[in-house]
């Protein structure tokens, strides 16, 4: 459909694929038989009550947190258990944290060029290009030569997509990406994302932004207790939940 | 004798004992800090014998003392039939004692830095060795300026045991029994050796708050 070159390519592989992913915290069971598949250019919103093991889920893909049983794949490659494998498998998947964590020592510049140069090998001339490019493309070429602790929030949490972004990933994960910011800065954000959505990104966003949710969503997928209980577009999802929870929980928010 | 007897007679070797002084610090503390390094990272590495390890090394140097050591090097390693010098079993003591600290120094720095920015860095597919070199030695460097100032000064003073064995040239605190074997130098001769131990002491500190204003990370 998308690709009229090579059809079978793009309808086969999905970027992200797990299948029955089981995870425990000591007695809690914080994921309960998880299956998920994300196509390439698919945006897909995790939703659910805190708890419900979201942020966990989005911590698995990428393997900072290691799984009981089940399968994890980025694009047709099993995570690997440890080692050099499993970071070279990592670095095709960008992650954004609530938090930035950004690399308080170096300059935004360095923060975006570290990725490219010390894990990809890139020219460091080609790479503060690219890094500037990307820089300006999320607003911030102003502050390259700033250390993080100078720049607000919405700043730092837009040096930390193009941080992402330099990796060239597969796909981008960003858990609550906007919790940690003062309300005048999620917006900012949000838009950053919306044009990343836009240009076809892969993307996995744990959220409870609802009408961003709504707008960007390819699928809604709706957690509770660690379990998937409802995988939906937005506008089924947010107008005929199925599940007594999400009904509850959309109401909980409403009432907010 | 007067301060003025002794400078003009014994002012070159005071001169003499003063860069062996340096010398050995100097030499000291480099060892103490790559030493201290390597057994930082395998103080937290994930091969948990290498850890073990790293802890024993820093509880063994942390805890003995300085004089013990050279004591233990300079008699007691010719029954392992190692025969070292004088000058290296004092710039031995004088450097795995100090590296020890350092690695303590180095582990405080490290608590600072948020278990994210570990993460960040793991998720942008940079190896242990990565992490380590990349974000954070770079950071618990940084956060261990003053520390390892008042370390490089510690490292000084413990260079005074180069007093203990025979030593030529000798150090600081060995000029003092050399003087006073040879003439009546008294305390005087002393003072001359502590002046110069404070006043290589305050440059240090200057320096390192010079250094640590510069490096220190915006939060
Ligand atoms: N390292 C951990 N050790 C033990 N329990 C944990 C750990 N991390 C998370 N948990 C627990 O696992 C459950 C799911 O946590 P998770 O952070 O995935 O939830 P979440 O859906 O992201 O919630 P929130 O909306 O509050 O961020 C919670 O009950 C949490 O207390
Ligand atoms: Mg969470």
């Amino acid at each position: 459909m998308a690709n009229k070159e090579n059809p079978t390519e793009t309808a086969a592989t999905p970027i992200i694929t797990l299948r029955h992913v089981d995870k425990h915290f000591g007695q809690l069971h914080v994921l309960n038989d998880i299956n998920l598949s994300v196509k390439k250019g698919e945006v897909v919103v995790i939703i659910g009550p805190s708890g419900s093991g979201k942020s966990t889920l989005c911590r698995t893909i990428n393997r900072l947190e290691t799984v009981d049983a089940g399968e994890i794949m980025i694009d047709g490659v099993a995570m690997p258990q440890e080692g050099r494998h499993l970071a070279e498998i990592r670095a095709q998947v960008g992650m954004v944290f609530q938090a930035f964590n950004l690399f308080a020592h170096k300059t935004i510049l360095d923060n975006v060029t570290i990725g490219p140069i010390d894990v990809l090998h890139k020219p460091k001339k080609e790479a503060r290009e690219e890094a500037m490019q990307l820089l300006k493309r999320v607003g911030v070429d102003q502050q390259a030569a700033k250390v993080p602790a100078q720049l607000s929030g919405g700043q730092q949490q837009r040096v930390a997509i193009a941080r992402a972004l330099a990796m060239h990933p597969k796909a981008i994960l960003f858990d609550e990406p906007t919790s940690a910011l003062d309300p005048e800065m999620i917006g900012e954000v949000l838009d950053v994302m919306t044009k990343l959505a836009a240009d076809g990104m892969t993307m996995v966003i744990v959220t409870h932004e609802m009408n961003f949710a709504r707008q960007v969503a390819d699928r809604i997928i709706f957690m509770d207790a660690g379990s998937i209980l409802e995988e939906n577009t937005p506008e089924q999802f947010f107008t005929h939940p199925r599940t007594q929870r999400a009904q509850d929980f959309l109401n909980s928010i409403k009432n907010h | 004798m007067s301060v003025f007897e002794l400078l003009s007679q014994y002012g070159g070797k005071y001169m003499l004992a003063l860069l062996t002084t340096w010398k050995l610090t100097f030499l000291a503390f480099l060892l103490a800090l790559s030493i201290g390094i390597i057994i930082t990272i395998m103080r937290i590495c994930p091969i948990k014998p290498l850890r073990i390890a790293g802890d024993f090394y820093v509880q063994i140097f942390r805890n003995i003392p300085g004089a013990a050591l050279l004591i233990v090097l300079v008699y007691a390693l010719p029954y392992l039939n190692l025969v070292w010098s004088y000058y290296v079993c004092v710039l031995t003591a004088t450097s795995l004692i100090p590296s020890a600290f350092c690695s303590e120094y180095l582990m405080a720095g490290m608590n600072t830095i948020g278990a994210g920015q570990i993460e960040a860095a793991r998720s942008l597919g940079m190896t242990f060795f990565k992490i380590i070199k990349n974000v954070v030695l770079p950071q618990a460097l940084r956060f261990s300026v003053l520390p390892m100032t008042n370390l490089l000064v510690a490292t000084m003073l413990t260079t005074a045991l180069a007093s203990q064995v025979p030593m030529n040239p000798t150090d600081l605190t060995g000029i003092v029994s050399y003087i006073n074997t040879r003439a009546v130098g008294g305390v005087t001769a002393f003072l001359i050796s502590a002046i110069l131990y404070c006043i290589t002491a305050v440059f240090i500190g200057q320096v390192g708050n010079l250094i640590d204003r510069k490096v220190r990370i915006l939060r």
